[in-house]
């Protein structure tokens, strides 16, 4: 069972109490009925299934509710980081800070 | 019987004998014992009969690693366990041991034949020989195969056990309490930091307890032990498990562990757990595993008396019990040579030690002279015979000629093929190893966890080396968690250095093809089967494992994995690593099932869910089933009815008169904030911002694909709060769903969800009377049609406590939906029973909820639906805001496939003779006439008996089903095939006048 | 009317008193969900400082206010305060918007209390039990059933569970507080 940390109770937590949501900024149109199909397709299906660095969102369900985004290494299983939800996707410096 | 014990010698304790049975047979042994070791204090070698030659077996091991000694353990009725390693069993008074994979007994086993017809039984013999033809699969070798596979018996009856599990959290966490480990957590202890040391013996020390020589600090290995043990027992911040097995090495230092509580006692109080599973996250792990000595590979290595130097050791210094009158030593390493030198000291007439290396260390061979032990170095061993235990073996000088050979009696044979540190937890923690050439074993090189090794495990065997690496490990994993520690310094008597080296078969002047030089005892793979699995053509170790089952028994290769590789690489020709190393996974030796169930059995097994008026119908006959974590009355019988009979009885006083149903379960949302209306709007497929205050509206939800996900009735209680509710099932996966949405894509929404499933009672009160039953009872809501019509939600009090009251129906007649908060649920239920006598109130279950709302043709989500039904597919188009610019799913709608005819759409059937009641699941075809496999085009959803329509009606998805009203379909089934006619979803009232009247 | 609780006459007293378990009285329960900057006008209505922090607990006259999310807290309150609380929050919403759910049959109190408590509690919970700061309050899980956990002292804890899943957390405690009361 991995220990995830919660951005915003800021402290680390057992898996048990989060839920997977699936990958992180897949952004939903503004307006869906303005899209094409295949961009409409694309939102709805298409995923990265990345080996190694993936950006995903939890929800720490059974804590503070709130869902969050973190990074993982699918290869490892290894959180690198986790933040707030609406923040932008963290750059390869705070990449690499948060494994050092 | 005990004449292999030496009174005076080991760490049993005479003053407590204890008696236990092996194959009906009472045997003595003393507390302290395992079966193992009271076994041989009476000279019993055999044990067992290998897996697939049936080969007599006896002990090769004392510890956790045992392939060969594996028994049947009886402690009572339901407390049978088969395949325990007698080397780890302890012995209590009255326990019952069997052995295992014999007829008719140990002795005389007619399996053993397959001994003889061993050629037929190489690698890979179940592929080979199960070829053909191929219609003999399911008839003829599946049975044979099924019938002979396998070990011991399965229990038969529950296990009336109870287990236990504990989640835990230290600082340090130290496995195994050799020295090492030992030497770690009295550092770690001493520094304050919380420390828990665990073992998988019964007794802490380690390679401690089996060895008498050497001294630490001035005292001997024992009563050195005896102040560690003293001292880390006297420390409140350290705790203590002995019998506890570290199974597996998980991410962020969390470790199992399975801790044996009662199999050692003779009995235990009332309630006390057999086992618990700790499951603990460490600061800092220390592991201190030791090492597995390796046996020989030569033909005959498996017979009963050829065992382990160090086994031999630890039988005779730990238990006080020597295995064998007339011992030989065989071995490449010189561990060996002291196992010898203590049963000589023991006075055993040690018969000789046969050494492969050309030199051996001058203080061993002088030692083994002055205790007038014959040494033979240089020379191999090249079978041994002995039918039941092993009488002789031959030996050679290895470069001599077959002239040379002698035979020697002896009645044991005690190997060494050197040592492998234990490093399945290191690998569980994906650690990486190294290949140490020199010393022929893999050793644990990056740390991946917050862990490090030490002692035997490490790869170092001498004790002052061992206590030096411990104690640094202790000191290290302290400071590591926050803790200010300093190594201690152990001065060590004595200390020898221990060489040796590493060997594939020994060599031999005998053909190799008909030698039997096992490698995996449990599974019977020898040397030869890995040299034909090779000749095959496999070249990695992990199909070399599976071809030859090699490293797969109960013991996962302890003693064979490095023999067996060793072997693989010699015959590839290449070197070890880059052959590989077969994963090691957890659980590192057999766990039960009920040490992970824990506590999760019985009626914990899972949450059983109840509503406030579940005892009202347990109370009252209700039948139950369950409903996603509830339990919810199915139906109500009366004395002498089936299910058929009371819901037909239900349905009818429902339609009639007046029906009362537990809908507690419902999932109910509150929905409170300025934005509420808009949320809803973007959530629900209809239109929220005209619905008034104290109205409601059946809503319908979708996943962003199109599809319906969920559905049901919202009620506006003010401009700013709705009452939502969903399916049973839906609750807690719809809540999530909102708030995903409501944090993450409308966050700009001013609005705020809580869970209120638990918070109301709902009583639903169906039929003509319903009005008639509640008007009396309700106060501050006017029930007259004008002011509370069809779909209206009014908040006032019913029997004098609050209500959301509910005007809606999911059976067709009028209908109320009674909110009370819960703990008042059952009282006006039984309010609700008393005052509806006037009108023959009829309590009915989910059973007659279903046949009324299918008679209405109202869905259930999650079984007329199924994730791919679009509103339209399930006949609920009308239910979608055309004019709304989004809701979550709209896009969805207008792709091109969901826009296709053919879709499955939602449709009544009838059967063409009324009284069948289809299946639900069953298959629905076109051309009855086709042949197999026949085109499916849909299935049955809902189906049942209307007793209001005097027939069988059915719910179904049928491709193009909305184009084909009147057609005829077809439903094959085992014993005929049936013909309905596709219909409207609605076969009762369609003009709706029931629900006002 | 009669109300009838989940847990209705059980208690549990061990012989040696290392945990005790028994069901809390009937009070009144809110979920209050408002944005943290308005936090103070909620604290004026509620009488007393709601803590600010996911995590924080405040205790006082009788009423007990636990911040279990960014902008969610759980507030306990004797019953007889209901109404006025609801009627205060009811006025504040003109002027600050927010959400207050009564949520008081949705709850059954448990308290735990004793020198084993801590034991009892870890045995099913997986998060560090011992470091959890008394005076502090959080939603958890415990088995399969989501609970809120409040430690009021080193040694008292109550927890607050859906009524449908007390039963079986109190028969999962009421085992591990056997085991713990047997000393193994």
């Amino acid at each position: 069972m991995l220990l995830i940390r919660c951005p915003y109770c800021a402290a680390e937590r057992p898996e048990l109490e989060f839920t997977y949501g699936g990958e992180a900024h897949i952004v939903r149109p503004q307006n869906p009925s303005s899209t094409t199909d295949d961009e409409w397709r694309d939102f709805l299906y298409i995923r990265s299934n990345a080996r190694g660095i993936h950006y995903e969102r939890w929800r720490h369900m059974h804590g503070c509710g709130r869902f969050f985004n973190a990074v993982r290494d699918t290869v490892t299983d290894k959180f690198v980081m986790t933040y707030k939800a609406g923040l932008p996707r963290p750059d390869q410096a705070e990449l690499e800070a948060a494994r050092s | 019987m005990s004449t292999f014990r030496i009174p005076g010698k080991g760490r049993v304790d005479p003053s407590k004998p204890v008696q236990f049975t092996f194959n009906d047979k009472t045997y003595d042994g003393f507390e302290g014992d395992t079966v193992a070791s009271a076994l041989l204090a009476s000279g019993q070698h055999l044990v067992g009969r290998s897996f697939k030659y049936h080969r007599p077996r006896g002990f090769l091991s004392a510890g956790s690693e045992e392939p060969n000694a594996l028994l049947g353990i009886d402690h009572g009725p339901g407390r049978v366990e088969p395949n325990s390693r007698a080397t780890v069993v302890e012995i209590s008074q009255g326990l019952k041991t069997i052995s295992q994979n014999h007829w008719p007994s140990l002795e005389r086993d007619v399996g053993a034949i397959n001994d003889v017809l061993y050629m037929l039984f190489s690698a890979g013999f179940y592929y080979k020989t199960f070829m053909w033809p191929k219609s003999f699969w399911n008839k003829v070798y599946e049975p044979i195969i099924r019938g002979t596979a396998g070990l011991g018996k399965s229990p038969t009856l529950p296990d009336p056990d109870i287990y236990s599990s504990r989640f835990a959290h230290c600082d340090v966490l130290v496995v195994g309490a050799g020295p090492a480990g030992l030497a770690a957590a009295l550092e770690a202890g001493r520094s304050g930091a919380k420390v828990l040391l665990v073992d998988e013996q019964a007794e802490l020390g380690g390679s401690l307890l089996s060895e008498t020589d050497g001294g630490i600090d001035g005292l001997t290995g024992w009563a050195w032990l005896k102040a560690s043990v003293d001292e880390l027992a006297g420390m409140a911040n350290v705790t203590l498990l002995p019998r506890t097995t570290a199974i597996g090495y998980y991410h962020q230092n969390f470790v199992g562990l399975c801790q044996r509580i009662t199999d050692h006692l003779a009995s235990a109080p009332e309630g006390t757990p057999r086992e618990r599973m700790w499951k603990v996250r460490a600061k800092q792990v220390v592991l201190a595993q030791g090492a597995i000595e390796k046996p020989l590979v030569f033909d005959g290595n498996d017979r009963p008396g050829v065992m382990l130097a160090s086994a031999a050791r630890t039988y005779l210094n730990r238990y006080g019990v020597k295995v064998g009158a007339s011992p030989v030593v065989v071995t490449t390493h010189d561990s060996a040579w002291l196992a010898a030198f203590d049963l000589a000291r023991a006075g055993v007439k040690v018969v000789a030690i046969i050494d492969i290396r050309p030199i051996v260390p001058a203080h061993l061979t002088a030692s083994a002279s002055a205790l007038g032990i014959e040494v033979l170095t240089s020379w191999t061993v090249t079978g041994t015979k002995g039918r039941l235990r092993i009488s002789s073996l031959r030996a050679k000088p290895i470069h001599g000629s077959a002239a040379q050979a002698r035979e020697f009696a002896c009645d044991t044979l005690l190997m060494s093929g050197g040592w492998n540190p234990t490093l399945h937890l290191f690998s569980h923690s994906q650690g990486k190893l190294e290949w140490r050439e020199d010393a022929q074993v893999f050793l644990p090189s990056k740390h991946v966890e917050q862990s490090r090794c030490a002692g035997a495990g490490n790869g170092d065997f001498g004790l002052a080396r061992v206590l030096a690496e411990g104690a640094e490990a202790g000191v290290d994993a302290a400071m590591d968690a926050g803790f200010t520690a300093k190594a201690s310094i152990y001065a060590v008597n004595d200390e020898l250095d221990m060489t040796g080296i590493s060997s594939r078969e020994l060599p031999t002047d005998r053909n190799a093809d008909t030698a039997k030089a096992f490698i995996d005892f449990q599974n019977d793979v020898t040397a030869k089967d890995i040299r034909l699995a090779v000749r095959e053509g496999f070249k990695s170790i992990e199909h070399i494992k599976r071809y030859t089952t090699t490293g797969m028994a109960t013991d996962q290769g302890k003693t064979s994995n490095i023999n067996g590789l060793a072997i693989a690489a010699d015959a590839v020709q290449r070197p070890v690593p880059s052959v590989g190393l077969t994963t090691f996974r957890p659980p590192y030796t057999p766990t039960t099932f009920g040490a992970f169930a824990g506590y999760n059995r019985g009626r914990l097994f899972d949450v059983t869910r109840k509503t406030s008026i579940d005892a009202w119908a347990e109370e009252h006959g209700a039948v139950f089933e369950p409903v996603a974590l509830w339990r919810r009355a199915w139906y109500f019988p009366k004395p002498g009815e089936d299910m058929h009979a009371a819901v037909a009885r239900e349905c009818k006083a429902t339609r009639d008169s007046l029906g009362i149903f537990d809908a507690s379960t419902l999932g109910k949302i509150e929905i409170v904030g300025p934005d509420a209306a808009e949320f809803l709007n973007r959530m629900y497929t209809n239109p929220w911002s005209k619905l008034q205050p104290g109205r409601c509206r059946y809503g319908v939800l979708l996943g962003e694909d199109g599809f319906i996900r969920d559905d049901g009735v919202i009620g506006r209680l003010t401009h700013d709060r709705f009452h939502v509710t969903t399916t049973t099932g839906g609750a807690a996966r719809v809540l999530n769903m909102m708030e995903d949405y409501l944090q993450t894509e409308f966050p700009d929404l001013k609005v705020w969800l809580t869970s209120t499933t638990e918070q109301w009672s709902v009583i639903a009160i169906n039929g003509p009377n319903a009005r008639n039953l509640l008007a009396p009872l309700v106060e501050g809501i006017d029930l007259s049609e004008e002011a509370f019509p069809h779909m209206s939600v009014g908040v006032g009090r019913i029997c004098g406590v609050p209500t959301r009251l509910f005007r809606m129906s999911f059976s067709g007649e009028r209908g109320y939906e009674v909110n009370v908060p819960a703990r008042y649920g059952r009282a006006v239920w039984e309010k609700l029973i008393a005052e509806g006598q006037a009108y023959g109130v009829t309590p009915y279950g989910t059973e007659t909820m279903h046949v009324l709302r299918a008679e209405k043709g109202y869905i259930i989500v999650g079984q007329d639906t199924d994730g791919t039904l679009t509103p339209d597919d399930a006949g609920l188009g009308w239910a979608i805001g055309k004019a709304k610019p989004d809701f979550v799913g709209k896009r969805s709608l207008a792709r091109p496939d969901m826009l296709k005819t053919d879709r499955k759409h939602l449709v009544g059937l009838l059967t063409a003779d009324p009284k069948v009641v289809l299946e639900e699941g069953a298959q629905i075809v076109l051309d009855p006439n086709q042949s197999v496999p026949m085109t499916m085009v849909g299935h049955v959803t809902s189906s049942y008996w209307s007793v209001a329509l005097g027939r069988s009606i059915a719910l179904a998805v049928i491709e193009g089903g909305n184009g084909r009203m009147g057609e005829t379909v077809h439903i094959p089934m085992p014993d005929g095939t049936l013909q309905a006619e596709v219909t409207g979803t609605v076969f009762l009232d369609p003009e709706n006048t029931r629900l006002s009247a | 009317m009669h109300t009838h609780h989940p847990l209705v006459g059980r208690a549990l007293a061990g012989p040696h008193a290392r945990v005790n378990m028994r069901p809390v009285e009937d009070c009144a329960r809110f979920i209050l969900r408002i944005d943290p900057q308005n936090l103070a006008a909620a604290s004026t209505i509620w009488g007393g400082n709601l803590p600010p922090t996911t995590g924080g607990l405040v205790s006082a006259s009788g009423r007990i206010a636990t911040c279990i999310g960014p902008d969610e807290w759980y507030l306990i309150a004797p019953l007889a305060e209901q109404d006025a609380i609801e009627s205060a929050f009811g006025e504040l919403y003109a002027t600050t918007i927010h959400s207050l759910v009564d949520v008081g049959h949705r709850e059954v109190g448990i308290t735990v209390e004793g020198p084993e408590a801590v034991l009892a509690l870890q045995a099913t919970i997986a998060f560090d039990i011992a470091a959890m700061p008394v005076g502090s309050g959080c939603r958890t899980i415990i088995d399969k059933a989501q609970i809120i956990l409040l430690r009021q002292g080193p040694d008292s804890f109550r927890i607050e569970v859906w009524h449908s899943f007390a039963d079986h957390v109190w028969n999962l405690l009421a085992g591990i507080c056997r085991e713990i009361e047997l000393g193994v």
